[in-house]
């Protein structure tokens, strides 16, 4: 299982939005934090979330049992660790 | 932990050392405005062969102030070629750490950081960026003494849960600097515990 977490604040959720359009993946909540998980990596466009670099690559609050693999301009790639 | 009453008030007056007081004040007063309202005249003395000085102060907003030193017939102490008149390095520091440690002064709108903009661009220390950041936007120059100088606006209100985000950070960050593993991964793995701890049953504090 890969998680992460994600406060629920105007410049993440277009992020939210694009990992959501993935069915692979599920998105619930866990206080004001969003909780993205899947049974395979989740992938991430950047571009496809139109989020500017600093919102980017502050953007991921937690990792439950999982790893960043790929946080670059282009993607946003999350493995189990 | 019992809550101690947040009882400061602000900044009272931040103070740094200036080679240049003729450009120091050009800067603060003529170019940003910045009224003088306060200053020192004083003797060397003490124990430490104190050169006679002058102590200046700007209203930065707020009644709080930036304040500088000027030391009559006192060089700077030798450094290398990056950095301010208080703090140089060599030339192989890094900008990042280099530019890291700087005042940012704030604005309420996006009209008052391009008047600012406007007031800097015409004087001899124009904006070298202009940037958005994750919740601000910032306008950034160095001033007379190589002082790293930023002022900001809010792109919007910090919320409640951005509060309860940092509190859950700094505690994680202290628990991971005191670790095995010092690393961004080990954070982002503690701070996944804590938010399952104690974001689950949070809600904003009444105001």
């Amino acid at each position: 299982m890969t998680q992460l977490f994600m406060l629920d604040v105007p410049e993440n959720t277009p992020i939210v939005a694009v990992a959501d359009q993935d069915p692979a993946i599920t998105v619930d909540r866990v206080g004001p934090y969003f909780r993205i998980a899947s049974d395979t990596p989740i992938v991430i466009d950047r571009r496809a979330t139109g989020c500017r670099h600093a919102v980017w690559y502050s953007s991921v609050a937690g990792l439950m049992r999982s790893r960043i693999t790929q946080w670059d301009k282009d993607a946003m790639r999350i493995e189990p660790a | 932990m019992a809550e101690l009453p947040h009882i400061i008030r602000g900044v009272d007056h931040v103070a740094f050392p200036t080679f240049d007081p003729a450009a120091t004040v050009a800067f603060y007063r003529d170019v940003l405005g910045f009224p003088v309202v306060h200053s020192i005249c004083a003797a060397g003395w003490g124990p430490e062969r104190h050169p006679d000085f002058i102590h200046f102060f700007f209203d930065i907003g707020n009644g709080d102030r930036i304040a500088f030193f000027y030391y009559f017939g006192f060089e700077p102490p030798r450094g290398g070629s990056k950095g301010d008149v208080y703090a140089r390095f060599d030339d192989d520091a890094p900008n990042f750490f280099v530019t890291s440690r700087h005042l940012a002064l704030h604005v309420d709108s996006e009209a008052d950081l391009l008047e600012y903009r406007r007031r800097l661009d015409n004087s001899r220390w124009p904006v070298e960026l202009q940037l958005q950041h994750e919740t601000i936007e910032s306008i950034y120059t160095h001033d007379p003494n190589g002082y790293f100088f930023e002022i900001t606006r809010a792109l919007r209100p910090v919320t409640p849960p951005e509060d309860l985000d940092a509190n859950l950070t700094v505690d994680a960050l202290v628990e991971v600097v005191g670790g095995p593993d010092v690393s961004m991964a080990a954070l982002l793995a503690r701070k996944a515990e804590l938010i399952v701890e104690r974001a689950a049953g949070w809600e904003p504090a009444k105001r």
